[in-house]
């Protein structure tokens, strides 16, 4: 087996499908212009981009005017978020998010509540669903924004959305309402207007598109701030230069991953509850973590394997050819253990013995059979050597 | 791929692993919580004092499983002595080097072999039971590994004064504020030195 023959962190990014490095080939050879006007190459992309909105819009139900596209979905996340609290700060200071949201979202509450904003996180029950009752708790006069991670990136929780939805809109005062759709776009349908949202971030690599493109839906109307200042090609969310290739690699792994959503998400589901049943089934003293069945999406599975720590069992898969993750502090760049696991409330061994795996449209049963009866060897072997397995 | 290939063979093929039958010594440092526990079980001839057995269980990743391994190689067949100059140092040169994040889970293997050392020693009435003081702290505080570079906080000059009265530890850190380290070193400090009975309060303070 060589490396990441079987691969499944498709959550962390995902293999570009052939159809989409076919679709960028042409602008990265003779099509390689820059968008502009009057003259033929400049209105060739230019059509380019708005055939390349139009088809991201229609996978949200958005108009084309609402998309903007961004170098991924972290600059996405920014741009709404800086966007919307430097253009609306002078109507209030607080805002809302929760303990267990994709860094992007932490990250820039820290920075904002360094720079004088309140923040209120909403913790999350044992199964990583933050609860509308608690955002309808946190609502102040002053709360200005209210961001959330529409599917968990750790351990796949879906998000009450459309009872945030309700509780925003009773609030009584404007809260802008921002969403990361990063593990959500094409692993369930989405409409932003069924979903409420003003803001809404996607990522082209986590659906077999290219690394570096992504996505922002701005309802027509609102108003954000401008973040990067720069030469203004397309419109001024969007400064400096375009990568089309990239683009159009996008714009067809949209087409390809909304061609038929409903069934490819079954098919999904039927891969990770397959793998999840075989894990179950194989390996003794296995927790699943975060909630079972729909509640979750439908790619994800993350288990802690006790007794054992994860970098060991991720570094013994690799060898074996397999990519997972795994939620331990030893596998982090901070070594510090998975903020996520332990706000639901997982200790330190079940966050360090933690492996997510995540698949794809690409995964086989026989990939994941693979993957569980190397799984089992590997868990074997380690808990002979642990201290902690008593059944020595 | 960050590991040596030593590292690797003795992850995926460590020596002298498994519970041993009625050792003469034996010893855990870590805990899950801290995310790594290793036992070392020693068995020791009492006239030549020759380290005849060792063998250990962890509990840790891939660095934690290969330094556990070669360090217990390393002891086999030393006397007490010889193999109380045995050093995480030595480990990790015997490893063909670890990389720098992951040097402070090597620590934790040798630290665990000198305390069976230790613990075999005071139970055959060879050494009293060491008495705590300014010493033990700073003997802790060197087997804290700074991530970024690999390397003990002590010899990289971040521990600035060692204080110890009445039960009172105070330590000044020279970690700055924006350092991504910072919270780990502390954590680590805590970890090492809250199992120490004698210490009734521990003061930590950073610039």
């Amino acid at each position: 087996m060589s490396s990441g023959e079987i691969y499944l962190d498709n959550c962390m990014t995902s293999k570009p499908a052939p159809e989409v490095l076919k679709a960028m080939q042409p602008y990265l050879t003779e099509k390689f212009w820059y968008p502009g006007s009057f003259i033929s190459t400049g209105e060739a992309i230019n059509d380019a981009l708005n055939e390349f909105k139009g088809i991201v819009a229609k996978s949200l139900a958005a108009k084309p005017n609402e998309i903007h596209f961004t170098g991924g979905g972290t600059m996405a996340n920014n741009i709404a978020i800086k966007g919307l609290l430097t253009a609306n700060s002078d109507k209030g200071t607080h805002i809302i998010c929760s303990a267990v949201d994709y860094p992007d979202l932490l990250t820039n509450a820290a920075f904002f509540e360094q720079n004088g904003f309140e923040v209120t996180y909403l913790p999350a029950d044992k199964d990583g669903l933050v609860s509308a009752a608690e955002l309808k708790a946190a609502i102040k006069p002053e709360t200005i924004l209210f961001m959330t991670t529409i599917v968990n990136h750790v351990i796949g929780t879906i998000q009450p959305m459309a009872e945030y939805r309700q509780v925003l809109a009773d609030a009584g005062h404007k809260i802008y309402f921002h969403a990361d759709a990063g593990q959500a776009y094409g692993k369930m349908p989405l409409d932003v207007n069924e979903l409420g949202v003003d803001t809404l971030s996607v990522s082209a690599h986590k659906i077999h598109g290219p690394q570096g493109a992504g996505a922002l839906f701005v309802k027509t109307g609102t108003k954000l701030g401008q973040l990067i200042h720069g030469v203004s090609r397309v419109d001024n969310l969007q400064t400096g230069g375009v990568n089309i290739a990239l683009l159009a690699g996008f714009a067809k792994a949209v087409e390809l991953a909304f061609a038929d959503l409903p069934a490819q998400v079954d098919k999904l589901y039927e891969l990770s509850e397959y793998l999840l049943t075989s894990i179950e089934k194989t390996i003794p003293h296995v927790e699943l973590n975060g909630p079972r069945g729909r509640k979750r999406a439908a790619h994800n599975i993350n288990v802690t394997m006790d007794y054992i720590e994860g970098e060991a069992m991720t570094m013994m898969l690799d060898l074996q050819g397999i990519t997972v993750a795994t939620g331990s502090a030893c596998a982090s760049q901070g070594l510090s253990a998975n903020y996520v696991l332990m706000a639901i409330g997982k200790n330190h061994m079940q966050s360090h013995g933690s492996l997510k795996f995540t698949v794809s449209r690409y995964t086989t049963r026989e990939d994941l059979d693979f993957a569980v009866a190397k799984l089992a060897e590997i868990t074997t072997e380690l808990r002979k050597r642990s201290p902690l397995y008593k059944e020595h | 791929m960050q590991y040596s290939q030593k590292v690797l063979d003795h992850f995926m093929h460590p020596h002298n692993v498994g519970k041993m039958d009625n050792p003469d010594a034996t010893a855990t440092e870590g805990s899950p919580a801290c995310g790594d526990q290793v036992t070392v079980y020693l068995k020791v001839n009492e006239d030549s004092k020759v380290i005849e057995d060792v063998s250990f269980l962890s509990y840790g990743c891939a660095s934690n499983i290969a330094t556990a391994s070669i360090i217990t190689d390393l002891a086999k067949g030393k006397t007490l002595d010889e193999a109380k100059q045995i050093t995480w140092k030595d480990a990790m040169e015997a490893l063909d080097g670890l990389p720098p994040v992951k040097v402070h889970c090597s620590v934790l293997a040798a630290d665990t072999l000198q305390t069976a050392i230790s613990n075999y020693e005071i139970a055959k009435g060879l050494k009293e039971v060491p008495l705590f003081s300014k010493d033990t702290i700073v003997d802790e505080l060197k087997k804290i590994i700074y991530p970024q570079v690999g390397e003990d906080i002590v010899t990289l000059k971040m521990v600035k004064y060692v204080g110890f009265t009445d039960g009172e530890v105070i330590i000044d850190l020279n970690i700055a504020e924006f350092d991504t380290w910072r919270d780990n070193v502390v954590e680590e400090i805590r970890e090492h030195l809250e199992k120490y009975p004698d210490i009734k309060d521990l003061k930590i303070n950073l610039p």
